[in-house]
Formats: structure tokens, sequence, C-alpha cells
């Protein structure tokens, strides 16, 4: 585990501030209030998080590339939101993100804080299903949410998120990615991020919500398990380029508050309005499997509460859950 | 306690939701479990059901001791006894739970809901089945608190 210390994050955005030009040690330390000796310690320690430090004996420390390491001085280093990601904890291997930003919740971690992990090794999907997380080239967080709403507004929160995805992958994306109901991400017609929200509430209180997202950056196709392959893509099949993972995690994180902040201030439906720019379905042929059984129909778009419209050959059906498949 | 009894039982719990009962008399003990099969299926699924609204109505007529408490369902949703479809249940039928302890999901839109059960004491009747829509407010469990 890794949060983020205060002195070797300024010391970044210090660095940062002059590109890739040096600053030398006495001006650090003086801007820190810090010894020198302490300078040089947090170097190391940064050169250790990975970031790219130079040291000249003359002229001090550089950065020598703008790529910032996948951890939690890394993301946090250039973080400009002050509720999403205020504090990032970081794991090179976790079970699930979704189960430690619970855990987390549970013992009172304050609205905002992410769990961010560079593998898991039992990533969740909806209803016990895994989602493919190895390590090195994707993004797997869990964000803790305290709105004061009821539980049974809470599934707003998973049209919010459908959002701040689709704004944060938009940028890398040739096509304009989809949002599949209720909140998968969709770019030609494959699988780039999942969402799944797990909630801990009473009766008439949500005590928080834990907004777990999982992005497909650098994971080549062919590397997908064959479960899944040809429904999955990634951002860097679609766009070509290797995805800087803590600048996407910084854009994300920055949508998510944005969004957030409307939600908060406006309520739902503008939220709601967003999200059906991009729905990919409405129209179009759907079957939506569920537990005991499926139904087909036309999509029809949702409802004001985000519910799935189906006409069916019995009449308009109103979809709470289930898994939606392109029909025939 | 004899058939005739038994019968008296069944034919009342054919009129209600609950899908598991237990009664336990000092002449013995009496476990009905309706399986999937025997219950009629009117609901679609996913979808608002207009037969659990008129159910709830008749409810109130049902009495229950001061020690039996309900717990309701937070949410329109689905209702799933476990993690996953292969994963154990929460709780059984006969459990004993705690405050706080993990009695099922309610899902709405992929928002999971883990209900917790606000009382300590034995789950003895499971109202709702595996994968069936709830209400707002639709009793799930009742729990027979411990003294």
């Amino acid at each position: 585990m890794q949060g983020k210390n205060p002195a070797e994050l300024k010391i970044i955005r210090v660095l940062k501030g002059e590109g890739s030009g040096y600053v030398s040690g006495q001006s650090i330390s003086s801007a820190l209030g810090i010894s020198r000796t302490a300078v040089w310690k947090h170097m190391n320690s940064l050169k250790g998080a990975g970031f790219p430090i130079e040291a000249s004996p003359s002229k001090g420390y550089r950065l020598a590339s703008p790529k910032d390491p996948f951890n939690g001085v890394g993301i946090a280093a250039m973080l400009t939101t002050d509720i999403i990601g205020k504090e990032v904890v970081f794991f090179p291997s976790i079970d699930s993100t979704n189960v430690k930003a619970f855990e987390l919740g549970r013992n009172g971690a304050p609205e905002g804080t992410a769990v961010v992990a560079d593998r898991q090794t039992k990533g969740k999907g909806r209803i016990g299903r895994k989602w493919e997380s190895p390590p090195g080239v994707n993004l797997y967080a869990s964000i803790i949410l305290r709105p004061g709403i009821m539980p049974h507004e809470a599934h707003q929160l998973t049209f919010l998120m459908a959002v701040a995805a689709v704004e944060a992958i938009s940028p890398y994306s040739p096509r304009p990615p989809k949002v599949k109901w209720p909140n998968d991400i969709l770019i030609d017609s494959k699988k780039a991020a999942g969402i799944l929200m797990e909630m801990d509430s009473e009766a008439d209180r949500v005590h928080f919500v834990v907004a777990g997202i999982g992005v497909n950056l650098n994971i080549r196709e062919k590397d997908f398990p064959d479960y899944i392959k040809g429904a999955a893509t990634s951002l860097r099949e679609r766009c070509g380029q290797e995805i800087d993972r803590a600048a996407f995690t910084r854009g994300l994180f920055s949508s998510m508050e944005k969004w957030y902040r409307i939600y908060l201030g406006k309520g739902f439906a503008p939220v709601l309005d967003e999200w059906k720019r991009h729905f990919g379905s409405e129209g179009k042929p759907v079957r939506i499997a569920s537990f005991h059984r499926d139904v087909s129909g036309i999509c029809m778009g949702v409802d004001n509460g985000g519910a799935l419209l189906v006409k069916t050959s019995s009449g308009v059906e109103r979809v709470i859950s289930g898994d939606v498949e392109a029909g025939e | 306690m004899d058939i005739k009894d038994i019968k008296n039982i069944y034919k009342f719990l054919k009129e209600t939701d609950i899908v598991e009962f237990e009664l336990e008399g000092q002449d013995g003990k009496v476990r009905i479990k309706r399986g999937v099969a025997a219950m009629e299926m009117p609901a679609p699924v996913i979808m608002e059901r207009e037969a659990a609204k008129e159910a709830k109505k008749e409810e109130p007529v049902e009495k229950k001791p001061e020690n039996v408490k309900i717990i309701t369902s937070p949410m329109v949703g689905t209702f799933y006894r476990s993690p996953s479809p292969e994963a154990q249940s929460f709780i059984e039928l006969g459990s004993i739970v705690k405050t706080g302890q993990t009695m099922c999901i309610i899902e709405a839109m992929k928002l999971m809901n883990e209900v917790e059960s606000e009382y300590n004491g034995k789950v003895i009747s499971v109202l709702v089945e595996n994968g069936q829509p709830v209400e707002y407010g639709e009793p799930l469990f009742h729990i027979e608190v411990s003294k």
C-alpha cells in the first residue's frame, strides 16, 4: 500500500513546473523548508517510485520525461481535483479494489478516497463475474462516495459514472464511445470499460457507495482470455498509441468530479440527459438476459429513472436489471 | 399437529409469497419448502410486479408475534440470495444471524446493495425467491429475535 507523501508531491510539482529543466537542491530545500539531505532522501524515494529523476552535482535535479509512474504518487502528483482522489491508496496487487474500498468505507474513509491497483487477483464483475485484471496495462480503481441521498436514488450514480467514463475515454477513441445500458463503455461495439457499483446503506440512508471501474488501456486484444476475445478491446488497440495510465486516471477523476458536482447541485436530470447522448441501443433490437427469462424487443430508450424500456410483442416492459445484448 | 394442520398451513402458504417455512411446536416440527416448479410464475423477472403490489395489500392480515421482525427491501431491484449464481447463499432458513450480517443483495441497474440484518436472531422465513424482483419496502425475511 502506498499513500502520498506531501513533501514528495510538492517536489514533483516543482520539478514539473520546470518541464525537463534542472532545479537546484538548494531552491527545493528552501521552498519546502527542509534540509538538502531530506531533499536528497525524497528524490531517492521518488526515483524508487518510478519517476525519471536525474541528478547533476552542479545543476540539481530534473525530470527526464513527463511520463508519470502508475502508482499513488504518480497519480496524485498533478491531480487537480478536490474530492475524487483526494486520497489515493495504491496497491501493486490486490484481490479487488471494490472489496478494499468497501472495507475502507466501513472504517470511515473520507469521500473521494480512491483505491487503485496495478493488478487484481479477483477483479469483480456483476453477480460473481470476473473482471480480467492483468498487471502493467490497465486501470482498476474504486472510489468511495458519500452523497446525501436515499438508497433508492443510488442507482443514479451508475449513470453518472458512465458519463464520466465516456468523457475520459473520448479523447483516446477515434470513434465516439457508446454506452451499453446501464454503464458498460463500448468502442466499435467492443467493451473497453466496465463499472460496478456497490452500496452500504440502511433503510433510509446511504452510508457510502463504492464506484468500481476497470478500463482496458494498454492490453492487447490477443492477450484477452478466450471467453472475452472478440468482445473486448482497449484504448491502445483503438488509437494505436500507448496510454499514460497515470494521466488517464487523473482525467477520469476530473470527469467524475465534474459530473458529481453537477449531480449534487442540479440533480439527476442533467446527468441522464448526457448519458442519453451516448446511449447506443435506442431504436435497436435488444435482448436482456436475466435470472429466469429473457426479454426481447426494440429498445425504446430509458425512463426518467434510468430504467430500460423495451417494446415487446406484449407491450412496453421496464427493465431494471439484466445483461443487454444486441438482438436480431 | 396432524395432517389436517399441515394441509391448512400449506393452503395458507400458497396464498402468500413465502417459499420456505418452518414451525416448531411441543409435538414436533414441520418444514415446508416450495420450489420454483411448484410456484406459479406470473411475473416477468425484471418488471415491476403489479401482482406483488396487490399481494402486499393483503399482508397486514397476517399477525406476527412481537419478537418476529421483518427485514424489508431498501429499494426496487432484483433479489439475490448469494453473491454469484454458483456461490453459497448468504443465509439459509434457520440460520442464526447477527446485526450487520449480510442477508442478501438487491441489484438495481448494476448497483449492488448488500442488505444487512438489523437484528440478532434466527431466520424463520425467506419470503422471496432468488432472482425475483422486489419492491421498495417489500418484506424479504422474518427474523425471530433472540431474547
